[in-house]
């Protein structure tokens, strides 16, 4: 049987290989704005869910077809493990993550290196490093989804501390420790209603067994398929989810006055020191902030967008209506070992 | 008899230098067992405090977990393995021959991707089964929880026993029916036969199996964490993301290579004693058990055994991969930075392929040491070269990081590095195949070109390496299939724009994407089909 059946596989291996599409063809030579010629390799590292940066990835390309653009994706505190590892022999030009802090805990270890992308100065002060070694280029909040068949709506929770009532046990969904969204909530945490209230709350969770996923598109998904009531996600997970035809809604926590107000975060991108393809490292971070690039985040992924002009995804709200977490990044980044032994006292999965 | 050559070979050694392959061994040797005490090295030097912290924290449960899963997984693979042996060996069930094949087959599909499958199709409400079964208006039955230990054991089981099958079926075959014979004869039933003859007759080889099946369950990575069941493997890639030091997921790995350790100086030990079962001149197969009205029974077993562990999870990675092709938007979904598919099958067989090659080259050293000089030297060197099958993928990961980085920094982040991963976990079993190759050639062979004037090089090459060919294949077959399928290192040790065919599969279907992960996991299936199949044709159960 297998003698017969052995051409067969072989020939679907061929056919799938052969019609799967090759690596970039060599195009015409491609200039940046200055007119230098980008070409050869650029090496991304990207904490962020693949999904999220290939379209930018993919629109970067297109510009510079002679350029060869290498991802690797992965988690986002491993990744920045990785480049703590390589500091004396780097190896990526361009690192990009979910939150800030990875970014400022990097900096600081004199990973990245200094640039000002064209259009600095439109970009908000609140998401740039002081001494330019990154540059935020989307906002997202943390944000409690729910399926609308399951929870009614004066049923809803209204804030984070919600989720550890014991009426929802085991109705709850959000990612784990390894989550770098989740480690910048806890961190955040910290710093706005300290450590004890923070504990308290994670060890709330735990109580309530929450299942904690790997990332959050398993949270919307099973959210979304009704697995469960409620999940703890940023804000545009959400809307690919109601994208995808389900029934869910969104809550913006802790709103009333009194309250820490929403947790907000921001995506950064930088350029490592010792990056052995610079001018194409730049060109880069141009794009990731120019308007071409900051629309991508904003119509594919909902994500708010932090060069002003670029429109916001008619669904979102708008940041004005809502009432923020005063974050105060350096702080938050000194609570990063607050936050792990935290993690691992309560043996967070 | 034995005695006399023992005291010769004895005096020899005492008098003879030491034979020159003697240092190429011993590079092999040393090159295997770098990487672990390495990591034992660096999870010694690790903190007081810090173990302190772990051991109160997450040492008891991460053991416990660890070593349920293991007992349990061990246990069901045995008692599957061993049935479907017997089914198919010793039954006039109907079909036998093609199940023969079939129950082989489910060890071209990593446990991860069958855990992806198990996963879709078992979700609570979102996953497929309950879903089809609300389209045709099924009262829904509550379904098992597909997560957890026994979503975990369940498709460990149902992927590892192959293993257990092959070698059973292997003793079942060779078992002489003269035994059998007798021990009816002596008024025994068929029952206590089956217990006092059968399988004590068949125990080393299946102990053998068992044994590394745990060591397996030991390193898995994929299928612990898909199925959030968190054991030693898992915990240390949860630490790799966490606080930015790596002392903590060094001890993790310290202790997971002990408990590795142990099992496999088990497994040494079980080895020696697994030759009883040898195939002798007056060999007779032994008679059939004719089931009778029990046949059909038989057969659904089989039936529902090969249902599960193969036609079930390809049917549904073909189905997703159709869904997947149709799809334009999925499919230029499949474009990673700047490369596509083809890239990714590229590498994951040409790095296979390499590590392979490698390994086996490594291994004839090895080989020719401990079987043309035997003795506790050569025995010592087989064995460390040997330590791999216990170190964990993530934990070769780990340690090749450090290492390469610290001491070969114009190697790291190249592909080469994670061949050297593949290498170190995997040449034992090229160094078991080799050695095994090397045990059925005489040595008079090699005497005889030594006095017709060729130097031991080109003795290797013009007398033994042509005879040992079949042999090594056999192993060059079994590293290329294990890396092939390897995850863990692969994740950790790739550099960018370095994807396999198993990264691919992991990545995209963890995000929930099977429309993309499944023509990648499909092509890893049939890639994997051509080894299996040479290796396959190989084992005793399929020679008539």
């Amino acid at each position: 049987m297998f003698q017969k059946l052995l051409p067969v596989f072989v020939a679907l291996t061929l056919i799938s290989s052969g019609c799967a599409g090759t690596t970039s063809q060599p195009d015409p030579i491609s200039f940046n704005e200055n007119g230098n010629i980008l070409s050869g390799k650029l090496i991304v590292y990207s904490g962020r869910s693949e999904l999220l940066i290939q379209p930018v990835i993919a629109a970067f390309q297109e510009k510079y077809p002679q350029l060869e653009v290498l991802l690797k994706s992965g988690s986002n505190s491993q990744l920045a493990n990785t480049l703590l590892e390589e500091k004396t022999n780097p190896q990526a030009d361009v690192f990009i993550t979910t939150e800030v802090f990875t970014a400022h805990a990097l900096s600081r270890e004199g990973i990245f290196q200094p640039y000002e992308p064209t259009g600095y100065q439109n970009l908000p002060d609140a998401f740039k490093a002081d001494d330019a070694s990154w540059v935020g280029l989307t906002q997202r909040m943390r944000v409690i989804m729910y399926n609308k068949d399951l929870v009614s709506q004066d049923e809803l929770p209204a804030s984070m501390f919600d989720l550890s009532d014991p009426k929802l046990k085991g109705q709850i969904a959000a990612a784990g420790s390894t989550n770098a969204s989740m480690q910048a909530q806890i961190a955040s945490m910290i710093q706005l209603v300290g450590q004890e209230q923070t504990e308290a709350w994670l060890t709330g969770l735990l109580e309530n067994e929450v299942t904690f996923f790997g990332s959050h598109s398993d949270v919307r998904k099973a959210v979304g398929a009704g697995e469960f009531e409620l999940g703890l996600v940023n804000h545009y997970y959400y809307y690919l989810q109601l994208a995808e035809g389900s029934h869910v809604g969104i809550i913006y926590p802790d709103q009333a006055p009194g309250e820490m107000g929403i947790i907000s975060n921001a995506t950064t991108a930088a350029i490592i020191q010792g990056s052995s393809n610079l001018s194409a490292a730049r060109a880069f971070i141009d794009f990731l902030v120019s308007a071409e690039g900051q629309k991508i985040f904003a119509e594919g992924n909902y994500e708010y967008p932090l060069l002003t002009g670029v429109a916001l995804h008619p669904d979102l709200v708008p940041t004005d209506g809502l009432s923020l977490a005063k974050i105060e990044l350096a702080q938050v980044v000194d609570h990063f070992d607050a936050t792990f032994d935290m993690i691992d006292m309560a043996n967070l999965p | 008899m034995l005695r006399t050559e023992a005291l010769r070979s004895n005096r020899r050694r005492q008098n003879a230098p030491i034979p020159k392959i003697a240092f190429l061994a011993g590079w092999v040797a040393l090159l295997a067992i770098i990487p672990v005490i390495y990591i034992l090295i660096r999870a010694l030097a690790g903190d007081t405090e810090l173990w302190q912290r772990i051991i109160q924290t997450r040492l008891i449960k991460l053991l416990s977990n660890t070593m349920l899963l293991v007992l349990t997984v061990t246990a069901g693979t045995t008692l599957l393995g061993v049935s479907m042996a017997w089914l198919t060996e010793r039954t006039d069930v109907p079909g036998r021959k093609i199940f023969r094949w079939l129950l082989a087959l489910p060890l071209a599909i990593p446990p991860y991707i069958g855990a992806i499958v198990h996963l879709a199709l078992l979700r609570p409400r979102g996953g497929l089964l309950s879903q089809w079964m609300e389209g045709i208006n099924l009262p829904s039955i509550h379904l098992p929880n597909p997560t957890g230990f026994w979503g975990a054991a369940f498709v460990l089981i149902i992927f590892s026993f192959p293993y257990v099958f092959l070698l059973s079926g292997a003793a079942f075959r060779s078992e002489n029916a003269s035994y059998y014979e007798s021990a009816r004869m002596l008024g025994r039933t068929p029952w206590q036969t089956f217990w006092q003859v059968t399988i004590p007759a068949i125990r080393p080889g299946i102990t053998a199996g068992a044994l590394l099946v745990s060591l397996d369950i030991l390193s898995e990575y994929g299928t612990v964490a898909l199925l959030r069941f968190e054991t030693f493997s898992s915990a240390i890639f949860v630490q790799l993301a966490g606080r930015y030091d790596r002392s903590a997921a060094s001890i993790l790995s310290g202790v997971l290579i002990l408990l590795a350790l142990i099992i496999l100086y088990g497994e040494f030990r079980t080895q020696g004693r697994a030759q009883f079962t040898q195939i002798g001149s007056h060999w007779r197969p032994a008679t059939l058990i004719h089931l009778g009205k029990q046949r059909k029974w038989g057969f659904l077993a089989l039936f529902f055994t090969v249902l599960v562990s193969f036609i079930i999870p390809m049917g549904l990675l073909l189905f997703w991969s159709t869904q997947g092709i149709l799809d334009n938007q999925t499919f230029t979904g499949m474009q990673i930075g700047s490369r596509g598919l083809a890239s990714f099958i590229f590498n994951s067989v040409w790095s296979s392929g390499l590590a392979a090659f490698l390994a086996v080259l490594f291994s004839i050293p090895i080989a020719i040491y401990v079987v043309r000089h035997p003795g506790k030297v050569s025995r010592l060197f087989s064995r460390l070269s040997q330590v791999g099958y216990a170190i964990p993928g993530v934990v070769v990961a780990l340690s090749l990081v450090m290492l390469v980085n610290r001491f070969l920094p114009f190697l790291y982040a190249t592909p080469l590095v994670v061949v050297m991963a593949y290498v170190v976990r995997y040449i034992p079993q090229a160094v078991r195949s080799s050695e095994s190759a090397m045990r059925q050639l005489s040595p008079n062979l090699e005497e005889a070109s030594r006095l017709l004037k060729r130097n031991a090089i080109q003795t290797f090459i013009q007398v033994n390496l042509p005879l040992i060919l079949p042999g090594l294949l056999t192993g060059s077959a079994l590293v290329f299939l294990s890396s092939l399928k390897e995850l863990p290192a692969t994740l950790l040790l790739r550099p960018a724009g370095y994807e396999t065919l198993a990264v691919r599969v992991w990545i995209w279907s963890e995000e929930g994407f099977y429309f993309q992960a499944a023509p990648a996991a499909l092509l890893l299936v049939f890639i994997s089909i051509i080894p299996l199949y040479f290796l396959l044709r190989r084992e005793a159960i399929f020679k008539q």
